[in-house]
């Protein structure tokens, strides 16, 4: 009898899972998302997912060998971690955009700290996020079923239904289709029902709880169902929040991640709850469409909190036990609280032992531990001031001061504009245009024509009635002081009030100016192609596609 | 109304192999049996033979006193020799060395058989007392001391037939064949103790048995209630059998009788009720000898001190190389490297798990922080928590989570999937935490 095994202690059985088989469940839980994203988005889906997974193990490898560490590729959560994060990325990102994002969650976020186990964020999360923070790389959707090439992908916008929920509509895809996967998004985000299937394979191989994702998507339900936004039924509305956008996978495969979540079941069920109110949140209120990332994300760094309140109640000790005895300590304590009279008596100075002396000590160590923190706050404080003075914000400003004052040229009764979420053929962009009292008053169309010396991109304003309020040339290549001619004020405010079909000569035409003829031509066809984007614009869907602005 | 437990793990049964086998005599008597002075909990017992002398079956052989129970000869034959014999709790205990004649003659001086209605409290304790019963699922108190606590400060009294070791189906089959002796038992010690409710717990892998003991029910006019709860370990645990039947919790340190409860073993039951109506000592009890390498796995009716080689003789012997031979069930049993020592009257099983059968051999890994073992601990304890600070040795952090509270039913270590040995860092955790408060 080996005797090593003959001496260990009771049990004698253990249940046959271990940790790779766990990881191995997770992986095997992620086949019909990542079959479904190859299906709508093409085999550039598998070669993403490898490149992750390859750069997931191979930065784990490195990094455990050159610190002298075990090896740790057979747990395969390196691979769970390379999966994931290819699911979270869109399929139209580049091939280097998951090996950096595998940089930071392997070597950052989970090595630093101690390799599996001891990591306190999602690393595939986390990798997702700092990825996200760079928004070219992330934003551009494409539509599932347009199969992407492997090599080269143009830069493709379509829609997602978060957009639309975002800006408090509901998207134009029915429950139905969201639920078996016509929406955009990322790649393993598309198909709730894979999603569904992987999560209950999940709970059954007892691989995670249950009360994570069922706290989780039932807050995310509860709100839902009793803040709708005006004009849309509650039921509806949860039903979009539910199957929309990351919070499956999230709740799902992000949340559920053992490291990263609580251990205690009910710390578990405050985790998916917090995960559920913080995703709402941040759905409504924030800047982005989405919110799963960093509600989980946020939620990962509450864990030790939700771990101790969680704590089970000692067995046999009576409900609210912990909350009578702190009260009665509390209580305790407040009794023994008595005024004293403060000894006004200073002895001489010896030794350096002032009255009091020791009490200073103290205080003053935790002085220099406060100022200390105080001084990181401040200086993290300057620095992001610094970050936002210096870039975003002035581009910003002088980004929304040059929309102001065109829109004032092509559209001078209007106040202000704002992006609407629909696209024709041949605008750059279609802007709404309101009054002062938020009416709508026209649409500005961003169009393009050929003039002489090239492109001619020009701004056109056409009120309801489908009159021109304005055209305002933005970018050319045409000569100056000859083709220039044609986009004086002068010569463009002719072009105010006309509507219909603008022709160059006979009723309801522009003359062309003298020595300018083919830059006059192609700003009639400009503003004669914005024309007849307003009168075919179709709010109620039709043949228009959503451009996706940020997420 | 139905309560539950909180926690538990579902182990493969593997009762197949004997639940459908009657309780058989042994057909070869063993040649010796080894009696221990030491069965229950307490101080051993006196011996009250000496070497030669011819004894009987249920002659009392070793007195108790106190908490300790008293042992009776468990076969017709010759005192051989009192010495120092290897005992299943480990280590080694002065026994009783019995040879046996093969006549089985039964000792002329048993008491008589009461008349159900005779019974009274004083007469229970002093014929249980007498009869050397003790706790037979594994606590090995002393039932006498345990019902003399129990007297008329109890409402419920619980006959736990959970049986929810995986392998042992030794509760099983008495429950199936001696419903009737079973019910009439606790019928009668309800009445005694003064408890208004007498409620039979079993699990749902039972179900036979749980309709021979309706059907009983049906013809008897008794008033005892049948539980059949959904099979999860550890069911069967003295704590959480209380909670599942009445919904109390029994306090930190205490026992069932702080919440009027008192729980005692069907096979105590029944040997309560031999006792009482056929003045029959406990010399006999049900063993299960099972497991993948064991040739015929069946349930056997063994004298109290057959040497284990016995059983498994009886049993076939074994079919393949065991791996591990353990007393009990795997969740809770104890490795016997010797298999000469004794059935003693807690034995309900004798074990012999093949290598597949065992927990895999795989290396402990780090923990990942599941939090399976704070969900399968019926105890409420965090074991995750408390394996960290044992071995980062944060001995602040222990009393704030009770390990003391455990009760070692295996849980956490069986569903971890790092293999981490958590009952034993839990165990540690204790006797850290003893140790601190006694040096304070």
């Amino acid at each position: 009898m080996n005797s090593t095994r003959s001496l260990r202690l009771p049990p004698q059985v253990g249940q046959p899972s271990n940790t790779s088989a766990m990881m191995g469940d997770v992986l095997v839980a992620l086949l019909p998302t990542t079959a479904m994203a190859v299906f709508f988005f093409g085999f550039r889906v598998l070669v993403l997912a490898a490149v992750s997974i390859g750069s997931c193990l191979l930065f784990e490898f490195l990094y455990r060998r050159l610190t002298g560490q075990s090896d740790t590729l057979r747990d395969l959560s390196a691979c769970v971690t390379g999966l994931l994060l290819a699911l979270s990325l869109p399929a139209t990102a580049a091939y280097w955009v998951p090996i950096l994002g595998a940089a930071f969650a392997i070597l950052v976020v989970k090595q630093f700290y101690g390799g599996l186990g001891k990591n306190f964020m999602n690393p595939a999360l986390a990798g997702r996020m700092l990825l996200a923070t760079f928004p070219v790389l992330m934003t551009n959707w494409s539509r599932p079923l347009d199969r992407l090439p492997l090599l080269g992908v143009d830069a493709v916008s379509a829609a997602t239904p978060l957009s639309y929920l975002h800006a408090g509509t509901l998207p134009p895809q029915t429950p139905g289709q969201l639920f078996l996967g016509q929406q955009g998004g990322c790649m393993g985000e598309v198909s709730a029902v894979m999603l569904l299937l992987g999560g209950l394979y999940l709970i059954l191989r007892r691989v995670i709880s249950w009360r994570i994702p069922t706290a989780y998507l039932g807050t995310v339900a509860l709100l839902a169902l009793l803040l709708p936004p005006e004009g849309v039924g509650s039921m509806a509305w949860m039903t979009a929040q539910l199957l929309s956008g990351g919070l499956l996978l999230g709740a799902f495969f992000f949340a559920t991640d053992p490291t990263t979540s609580p251990v205690t079941p009910r710390g578990q069920l405050m985790f998916g709850a917090g995960c559920g109110a913080l995703t709402m949140l941040l759905r409504s209120f924030s800047s982005y469409p989405e919110g799963v990332g960093w509600a989980i994300l946020t939620m990962n760094c509450c864990v030790w909190l939700l771990d101790r309140a969680g704590m089970p109640r000692r067995f046999g000790a009576g409900r609210f036990s912990v909350l009578r005895e702190w009260l009665s300590r509390l209580r305790r304590n407040l009794a023994e609280i008595r005024f004293i009279k403060p000894n006004l008596h200073f002895t001489l100075i010896k030794g350096g032992k002032m009255p009091g002396e020791e009490h200073l000590d103290q205080i003053r160590a935790q002085a220099k531990a406060l100022s200390s923190l105080g001084a990181v706050i401040l200086a993290t404080g300057l620095v992001i001031f610094g970050v936002h003075r210096f870039t975003d914000l002035d581009t910003a400003r002088a980004e929304t001061e040059a929309q102001q004052e065109l829109l004032s040229q092509v559209m001078p009764q209007a106040a202000f504009s704002s992006e609407i979420p629909y696209r024709a053929v041949g605008a750059l962009s279609i802007q709404a245009g309101y009054s002062e009292d938020n009416e709508l008053v026209g649409y500005c169309v961003e169009v393009q024509a050929h003039g002489f010396g090239g492109v001619v991109t020009m701004e056109v304003g056409v009120d309801l009635d489908g009159r021109v309020t304005g055209v305002a040339v933005t970018d050319h290549k045409e000569t100056s002081g000859v083709g220039t001619e044609a986009m004086t004020p002068a010569a463009l405010r002719r072009y105010v009030g006309k509507s219909g079909t603008i022709r160059s000569s006979g009723a309801n035409s522009v003359d062309a100016v003298s020595g300018a003829t083919a830059t006059s031509q192609a700003i009639t066809a400009g503003v004669n192609r914005a024309l007849a984007i307003v009168a075919n614009l179709d709010l109620e869907g039709g043949d228009v596609s959503y451009v996706d602005g940020e997420v | 109304m139905r309560h539950f437990f909180f926690g538990g793990v579902n182990p493969a049964p593997h009762k197949e192999s004997t639940r459908r086998k009657p309780i058989a005599r042994m057909e070869r008597q063993p040649s010796q049996v080894v009696i221990p002075l030491v069965m229950s909990t307490g101080a051993a017992a006196t011996p009250a033979v000496k070497p030669g002398d011819r004894v009987a079956i249920g002659q009392p052989i070793a007195l108790g006193q106190g908490l300790s129970a008293s042992a009776h000869a468990s076969v017709s034959g010759r005192v051989a020799a009192i010495e120092e014999r290897p005992h299943p709790w480990g280590g080694v205990c002065e026994a009783i060395l019995l040879e046996n004649d093969g006549r089985n003659t039964p000792w002329s001086g048993r008491p008589e058989p009461l008349d159900p209605t005779q019974v009274t409290r004083e007469l229970l304790l002093a014929r249980v007392r007498e009869a050397g019963i003790t706790g037979m699922g594994g606590g090995a108190y002393s039932t006498a001391e345990k019902l003399r606590q129990a007297a008329g400060r109890v409402d419920t009294l619980i006959v736990n037939a959970a049986e929810c070791e995986p392998y042992i189906t030794a509760d099983h089959r008495l429950l199936l064949e001696r419903s009737d002796k079973i019910l009439q038992g606790a019928q009668t010690l309800a009445r005694a103790l003064g408890a208004q409710r007498a409620v039979l717990v079993t699990e749902g892998d039972k179900l036979n048995a749980a309709e021979a003991v309706e059907r009983r029910l049906r013809k008897r006019s008794g008033k005892v209630e049948l539980c059949t709860i959904g099979t999860r370990y550890p069911l069967g645990a003295e704590k959480q059998v209380v909670q599942t039947v009445t919904g109390r919790e029994v306090p930190p340190g205490g026992t069932p009788l702080e919440v009027k409860c008192v729980v005692l073993n069907v096979a105590t039951v029944f040997a309560i009720q031999e006792s009482l109506f056929r003045g029959k000592a406990l010399t006999h009890r049900t063993v299960t000898v099972t497991g993948g390498a064991v040739a015929r796995p069946r349930n056997l009716w063994v004298p109290i001190g057959t040497p284990l080689r016995c059983l498994l003789e009886e049993a076939g012997g074994l079919r393949e190389k065991a791996d591990l031979i353990l007393t009990g069930g795997p969740m809770m049993g104890t490795p016997q490297p010797d298999l000469e020592v004794p059935v003693i009257k807690s034995t309900n099983g004798l074990l012999c798990l093949t290598g597949q059968e065992r927990r895999p051999a795989d290396q402990e890994s780090v923990c990942i922080r599941c939090g399976k073992c704070v969900a399968a601990c019926p105890m409420h304890l965090a074991p995750v928590f408390i394996s960290q600070a044992v071995r980062q040795n944060e001995l602040r952090k222990l009393p704030k989570l009770h390990p003391e509270d455990c009760m070692e039913c295996g849980c956490c270590s069986y569903i971890c999937p790092a293999r981490i040995p958590l009952v034993e860092l839990v165990r540690q955790a204790g006797q850290l935490l003893e140790k601190g408060g006694q040096a304070q």
